[in-house]
């Protein structure tokens, strides 16, 4: 019986001395890869300061063709900070950008449109330029968009369609078929005054990677790039967001 | 005197030395220490928990499911994943093998990915099979897929009801063929009162599709006299989507693998707040552990769904 307990003793030392080795070890493998994010972290961070002082001739001259339109979500904590939207906008002006859609889900970038379009250098509303109009040089177009943008517009543009729908004379059997397409929608969208401009790049600003109720019906084939919080937004990092951009080959699904 | 400056030096180089290793030893042992103390606190807890075993009370177990792998915590775990499964073609022509081959071992990873979320208590799992702009491919691959499709889920009924698990497919289906609709009849039959486990195929299904769907739906019940025009809003439309054969008809996660980041017309109305997961892994290497980090990434996001906290 001894000899059975002090076995079971032993064997019990054991299991724990091993337990603990590979927990050390466990917490060594924890060290390495936290020095490896953070090493990873400082020359990404190096890599965007030279991208701005245009050390990194690969973004030098950035092919903007397939960038029409740009979609920036901000979140609402820091939507308050409007001097950084207004730096940000700044960027993408003298990046080259020419129309953007400015997103926060409470509207509040909304509110401060005037201050913006003030403060932002060659900018103008979307919406008060013509359709034949293209922004030449260092001007930029801006859209402000928000949360009512997105299915209270939808909810509008359908109610818009099923009145028309039911004022019109059509067969019984006829289940909307002519009435409901993608195209009646988007004109029914314009007339609530969501005009749908569909981003080809969306760029989130936010502690989380979602695009924070942003216009549903725009999205389908958008690129969306978590860009991090807009208090550390840096210019490289944006400048290689929109290059990398610019060498996404979609194949729209076929 | 020089002798015994030389004397003094001697001894005060040792003394240097010695209280150099001194400090050096120090350091690694607070360095072990640190290391050492998360480590310790299990092994002392140890001998309790086999006493707290026996007053687990059993009525929180529930067989069948696995305990969340450390790190992850179970009442954070998402209801409802949905995945894009991209980069079957290419993780095929990486292996030097044909594209439907490349596709069996994608559907073989959704039964496997599907299987893993149910025991970590994910409630709903959607995965986007086929979508309405995969008509455009290859005529031979298009009808590859369907013969899959309808192969897979065929061979799945007996190993979805042992498991309980409720199979739904959704999208437009009008193309697809008459043997496919068949067997997808079948398999939501088979598995219709199954409640805790969830898995919907998107098959021929288009967000901008489910969208003018819903409205459709509207208005066949507005004739019927079902809804009055003002009544109609947001739930409403919610309601009539396809995905209310669901509880949780929003994501709470989406991922997609193999380095696209967009959501190519998936749950267009059902991702306004939903974590967006860009993996740069081909579907079919999507395994457990890359499944993890995505609930990892999940968890540590802190979600205010558009709100101010």
């Amino acid at each position: 019986m001894d000899s059975n307990q002090s076995m079971r003793l032993l064997s019990s030392w054991i299991g724990q001395i091993g337990d603990l080795g590979l927990n050390l070890l466990w917490r060594f493998i924890h060290i390495v890869v936290s020095l490896w994010y953070i090493v990873s972290g400082i020359s990404e961070a190096i890599e965007s300061y030279a991208i701005s002082l245009g050390l990194n001739k690969k973004y030098s001259s950035i092919d903007l063709e397939k960038l029409r339109c740009l979609a920036v979500v901000v979140d609402i904590e820091a939507v308050q900070d409007v001097a950084k939207v207004v730096e940000l906008l700044q960027w993408l002006t003298t990046i080259g950008v020419k129309q953007v859609g400015l997103f926060d889900s409470q509207g509040l970038l909304k509110k401060s449109k005037d201050l913006i379009l003030e403060t932002v250098p060659g900018s103008m509303l979307l919406e008060e330029i013509g359709k034949d109009f293209s922004p030449d040089g260092k001007r930029i177009a801006l859209e402000f968009i928000s949360s009512s943008d997105n299915k209270e517009a939808v909810m509008k543009a359908a109610n818009i369609l099923l009145q028309r729908y039911l004022k019109s004379s059509h067969p019984e059997n006829d289940q909307g078929e002519n009435f409901f397409t993608e195209s009646h929608l988007n004109e029914a969208l314009g007339v609530v005054g969501e005009n749908v401009h569909v981003p080809d790049l969306l760029l989130v600003y936010g502690p989380i990677r979602s695009h924070l109720g942003f216009p549903a019906w725009r999205l389908r084939y958008t690129e969306i790039v978590h860009m991090g919080t807009l208090k550390y937004m840096r210019y490289g990092s944006l400048l290689k967001a929109i290059h990398k951009f610019t060498g996404v080959h979609q194949n729209y699904g076929t | 005197m020089i002798f015994i400056h030389s004397i003094i030096h001697a001894k005060h180089l040792q003394f240097f030395t010695l209280s150099t290793m001194l400090s050096l030893l120090c350091f690694l042992l607070s360095l072990l220490f640190l290391l050492l103390l998360p480590c310790l606190r299990p092994c002392f807890s140890a001998k309790g928990s086999l006493k707290d075993k026996k007053k687990i009370d059993k009525g929180t177990y529930v067989v069948g499911e696995e305990e969340p792998p450390k790190g992850l915590r179970r009442e954070l775990m998402p209801r409802h994943v949905a995945v894009i499964m991209d980069g079957n073609r290419r993780w095929a022509k990486q292996a030097g093998l044909l594209t439907s081959q490349g596709y069996e071992a994608g559907a073989k990873r959704l039964i496997e990915f599907a299987e893993l979320c149910f025991k970590l208590g994910i409630n709903t799992v959607s995965a986007f099979a086929f979508s309405t702009e995969n008509w455009g491919r290859h005529k031979i691959e298009v009808k590859c897929l369907m013969y899959l499709f309808q192969r897979y889920l065929k061979s799945k009924i007996q190993f979805f009801q042992s498991k309980e698990i409720r199979v739904s497919v959704i999208g437009n289906l009008a193309k697809i063929p008459e043997s496919l609709l068949g067997i997808i009849t079948e398999i939501e039959d088979a598995t219709k009162s199954y409640k805790k486990k969830h898995l919907i195929l998107a098959i021929d299904y288009s967000g901008r599709f489910d969208i003018l769907r819903a409205c459709k739906s509207i208005v066949k019940k507005s004739e019927q006299g079902l809804i009055r025009e003002e009544e109609v809003d947001e739930t409403l439309l919610e309601r009539e989507l396809q995905t209310k054969c669901t509880e949780f008809p929003s994501p709470d996660l989406l991922i997609r693998t193999s380095g696209e980041q967009r959501i190519s017309n998936f749950f267009l109305w059902q991702l306004a707040y939903t974590e967006l997961f860009f993996s740069p892994v081909l579907w079919p290497d999507f395994d457990k552990d890359k499944l993890l980090d995505a609930l990892d990434s999940y968890q540590r996001r802190e979600r205010r769904f558009g709100c101010r906290v």
